[in-house]
């Protein structure tokens, strides 16, 4: 198992910037306190990955709860969250994201942006890999930050592939540190 | 129709005599017995429709997604485009993308083009050159993409050579748009990527025009026949012949030298992509084994004595491959000739005889003549030998060997769609089989597993053994490609679909790079034939989509009838055929409202993309060639949606709903500038999950055009697969809604609401043009 920042699927390398590794919740201090109008993008696979007693889509509706951070599910995942009785989320593509994300006017589908920052999550590996390239490069007024497994160079900070019960301990520390998970 | 053609031949043979190196320049050609009127853009050069580009690319902008943020195309870089940085030549991140994405729709072109070029020549040298070109019955409109594009109508196949020099000129010229130092702007990059997309859909139509007229294949035949399809339908009783590609002339050679020679009963031929479609359409007993991605578990698993490949789309290691299991290939075309060597000249027998003693692993022999013996000769000779070989390991010795899996994920990392094959052997380690089992259904057998694993496991064979069962399943009725659709067809069914209430034409085309295996192809179709759209096929797409059956054991071609109407699956045919989909865009704004096709490319753009609810889809989507076909459709202005995977072309053409501006369209009529609806929404979007695409799909089906009811039947289906999807009622009805006439009446309180909220104000039904020419009085 790969434990290093280096891109998962071993063909996705990218070019003279990549992602710092995230292993400590703490890490996020400076970009969490100082960016004001963050987004959780939350993919269609966060439906079917298992988190605590739970999936990721609990872990999104914990977190936006507790950081207050507006949710777009991208692929259909919208459902999973209306099935669990959450209210905050949003349905856009991954693609249109992608796109919106590089206008810094965008408000964002819940009208509360513009937003300074993304966490993403759920999307297939590549297809977030290359919309993550479209906002590194195109929306540079964003920070990117990846909650999910395997890293993503794309982003400013990724978890560098991580085991998975290392993982969820430090979605766990995420939550916590936004004031979740008590 | 005034144009220079220049013909040349090597050799010609005609009722005069032999004429070796032959060239005949003529200045003109005229075709006088054409009435219909000349268009404004006959055979236009690369900026000849720019004007109608920049309209298209004014309201769907490109979304750029680099692959990598250099430049590495010239030895004044690598140049770093990152952030607001340009390369050495000048060029930006933006005009870098775009750049590639040319490149990318250029390759595409040429190998169309390259196909068409050497169908034509060999058709010519069998034919002559005066040989007429027949589309099928009730197809008038001939070759539409033709006539629209090069103000030509090709009547013989001189007047496709001539239409092919035309479309040569035009690649070159947006190839060389591509070197450094040329074009610099992102935008006339991408004028030049519909450009070459519009050359492309030219190149296919002859291509497949040609074989359908000299072949024997359906000639816009609504029945055309069910044929065999899958791994388990191939007769291992017989020698068998694999033949892989797109190119129909080798392939050709050895059916017919099996129907010559009577030899039906000892030797089977099956093929894979697109070749398999055109010997299925040019004799029915040939079978389609399964799309592009099935190459490495068929040719793996033995059963084939030979393998033929033509072009494209084959796999690069098919010698080292057939070696593995002593099976001769023969290759036959000049751009996929795979180290072998050449025997074009010895005699049928000395080949025969090196490739049944294995002295060669293979031999490249361009001469068709020759291919369709030799490769029947040696699959009768090595078949005894080889059915008593055995190729795959048994479970048992996979077993044992999977114990000394290293457990390092490489497997899983190199693989595309981050199967968990690791996990599949550590079960195989318990002799359970059932998880290597699942990884085959979603695999597309690229076997960059095998490549990765450090233990050199053969893993793509081992998932092949652990799906035994499935394999022998494979047992399908498919419908071979039918070619164009009937004028008659389209005279039936051109009011509805302009008018919205046949809710849209559906074309599920391209590659086999699914994320999740090909039975998701069915799926979509499915689930809009049952609603009553159109349903088109062709290429890989159009085998996945028969390969399921429903509970009564029936295919999708057997349950739905072939015809161009409502609720039918109508497979075209291989890559080549795709234009006789756009070919019926166009011929409905022919048809039903009496627009000249010839040399009149932006009117009938400007037609379809504002009145046929069309939308094509490529889920698979994995070739250069499929980006050019994408490129086609895009400057007819019809929308096309990829799997995930297509989200790696890197660019993306996307509107947005909330810019009034660009949703404004003339009214013909008055020539008021008019705000619709956000309607197609996106011309290229890459969809994350079957579900979002059937979403999308819906959606992109409306058109400014449609009638009160056909709008309300659209907006009825696009709610109820929004709801079934997503779980709620889509937020932005009310936003396609123009008048009360456009709400589903069993929907009306629900959007009511919406409308009231939104501060909804009632809009006109403009007759809807993006052109200021076509206002009545010209605009002026």
């Amino acid at each position: 198992m790969v434990m290093r920042p280096v891109p998962w699927q071993t063909g996705e390398i990218c070019g003279p910037d990549s992602a710092k590794s995230l292993t400590k919740a703490a890490q996020l201090k400076r970009d969490l306190g100082k960016m004001k109008k963050p987004l959780l993008i939350v993919g269609s696979e966060a439906v079917n990955m298992e988190h605590g007693k739970g999936d990721m889509i609990d872990y999104a509706i914990a977190l936006s709860e507790a950081g207050k951070i507006p949710v777009v599910a991208t692929g259909g995942a919208i459902k999973s969250f209306i099935e669990k009785g959450f209210e905050g989320a949003k349905s856009m593509g991954a693609m249109e994201l992608a796109f919106y994300l590089q206008d810094e006017t965008w408000k964002g589908p819940h009208e509360k942006g513009p937003h300074d920052m993304v966490l993403v999550y759920g999307i297939p590996y590549y297809m977030q890999w290359t919309m993550l390239s479209g906002i590194m490069n195109f929306g540079t007024h964003l920070r990117r930050i990846t909650l999910g497994r395997y890293y993503q160079p794309h982003a400013d900070w990724s978890i560098p592939n991580m085991k998975e019960k290392q993982w969820h301990a430090l979605l766990d520390e995420i939550l916590e540190f936004v004031g979740g998970g008590k | 129709m005034k144009k220079k053609a220049h013909f040349k031949a090597d050799e010609a043979r005609t009722g005069l005599g032999v004429f070796k190196g032959l060239e005949v320049r003529i200045g003109q050609v005229i075709d006088d017995e054409w009435d219909e009127p000349m268009g404004p853009t006959p055979m236009p050069g690369p900026t000849g429709l720019r004007s109608w580009d920049h309209k298209l690319l004014s309201k769907y902008h490109p979304s750029y997604m680099p692959y990598c943020q250099v430049c590495c195309l010239c030895t004044f870089g690598k140049c770093d485009l990152s952030g607001d940085k340009r390369g050495a030549c000048g060029i930006d991140m933006k005009g870098q993308q775009a750049r590639i994405v040319l490149a990318a729709a250029n390759i595409g072109n040429a190998a169309h083009l390259a196909h068409a070029r050497h169908l034509v020549e060999h058709l010519i040298e069998e034919h002559g050159p005066r040989t007429e070109l027949i589309q099928g019955p009730g197809t008038e409109i001939h070759a539409p993409v033709s006539r629209l594009v090069t103000g030509m109508r090709p009547k013989t196949l001189e007047d496709a050579s001539i239409i092919l020099d035309y479309c040569e000129s035009q690649l070159a010229h947006t190839l060389s748009a591509t070197h450094t130092g040329q074009e610099g702007s992102w935008l006339d990059f991408e004028s030049k990527v519909l450009h070459v997309g519009m050359i492309d859909q030219v190149s296919m139509e002859i291509a497949d025009l040609v074989q359908i007229s000299t072949m024997d294949f359906p000639q816009a035949d609504p029945e055309a026949p069910l044929v065999d399809s899958g791994i388990g339908m191939m007769d291992t009783s017989k020698a068998i012949i694999l033949a892989i590609g797109h190119n129909i002339v080798p392939a050709a050679s050895i059916t017919d030298y099996i129907t010559e020679k009577k030899l039906g009963a000892k030797v089977e031929v099956g093929g894979m992509c697109c070749t398999a479609w055109d010997m299925t359409r040019r004799d029915p007993n040939a079978k389609v084994i399964g799309p592009i991605s099935w190459q490495l578990r068929y040719i793996r698993s033995g059963k084939a004595d030979v393998i033929v490949v033509d072009e494209q789309c084959i796999r690069t290691d098919v010698v080292t491959e057939a070696q593995k299991v002593k099976a001769p290939v023969i290759s036959t075309c000049d751009k996929a000739v795979m180290g072998l060597p050449d025997r074009s000249d010895d005699s049928i027998d000395s080949i025969v005889e090196e490739l049944v003693s294995g002295k060669i692993p293979g031999a490249y022999i361009p001469d068709h003549h020759k291919v369709g013996a030799v490769a029947t000769k040696v699959a009768l000779a090595v078949m005894p030998k080889r059915r008593k070989m055995k190729f795959f390991p048994t479970k048992k010795q996979i077993q044992k060997m999977a114990q000394e899996c290293k457990k390092c994920s490489e497997c899983i990392r190199s693989c595309p769609n981050n199967q968990p094959v690791m996990e599949a052997v550590l079960a195989a380690q318990t002799g359970n089989f059932e998880p290597l089992r699942d990884v085959y259904r979603n695999c597309i057998g690229c076997a960059r597993c095998e490549s990765a694993c450090p233990n050199d496991y053969d893993l793509h064979s081992w998932m092949v053994v652990a799906a035994e069962e499935d394999c022998r399943n494979e047992t399908f009725k498919v419908r071979t490609g039918r070619g164009a659709i009937q004028d008659t067809e389209i005279r039936s069914v051109g009011q509805p679909i302009v008018f919205g209430e046949i809710p849209g034409v559906i074309a599920h085309v391209g590659c086999a790079n699914y994320p999740s295996g090909g039975a998701d192809i069915y799926e979509m179709a499915e689930e809009f034939a049952k609603r009553r759209y159109i349903i088109l096929t062709s290429g890989c797409a159009a085998v996945s989509a028969g390969h399921v059956r429903d509970e009564n054991g029936q295919s999708i071609y057997e349950r739905r009838g072939g015809e161009f109407d409502a609720g039918c699956v109508v497979n075209v045919g291989s890559c080549v055929s795709n234009p006789h989909i756009a070919g019926a865009a166009i011929k409905i704004a022919a048809i039903f409202a009496k627009r000249n096709l010839r040399g009149n490319y932006a009117e009938i753009a400007d037609y379809i993309h504002n009145r046929v609810g069309a939308v094509g889809i490529s889920w698979g989507a994995m070739s250069q060639k499929a980006a050019s076909i994408a490129s086609g459709f895009w400057r007819l202005g019809v929308p096309v949606i990829v799997g995930p995977h297509g989200s790696k072309y890197r660019r993306m053409l996307l509107g947005k709903a909330e810019e009034e501006r660009a949703w404004t369209v003339y009214d013909a009529r008055t020539g008021e500038r008019v705000v619709t609806a956000p309607g197609p929404e996106h011309l290229f979007y890459a969809a994350e999950t079957v579900d979002e695409a059937n979403v999308m799909t819906a959606k992109l089906c409306i058109r400014p055009n449609d009638t009160g009811k056909g709008r309300s039947i659209k907006l009825s289906h696009y709610i109820d697969i929004h709801e079934k999807a997503y779980g709620f009622f889509p937020e932005d009805v009310w936003k396609y809604i123009r008048r009360e006439t456009d709400i589903p009446i069993t929907l009306k309180d629900k959007i009511h609401a919406q409308m009231k909220e939104n501060k909804w104000k009632e809009r006109t039904i403009p007759d809807p043009t993006l052109l200021k020419e076509m206002v009545m009085g010209g605009g002026k």
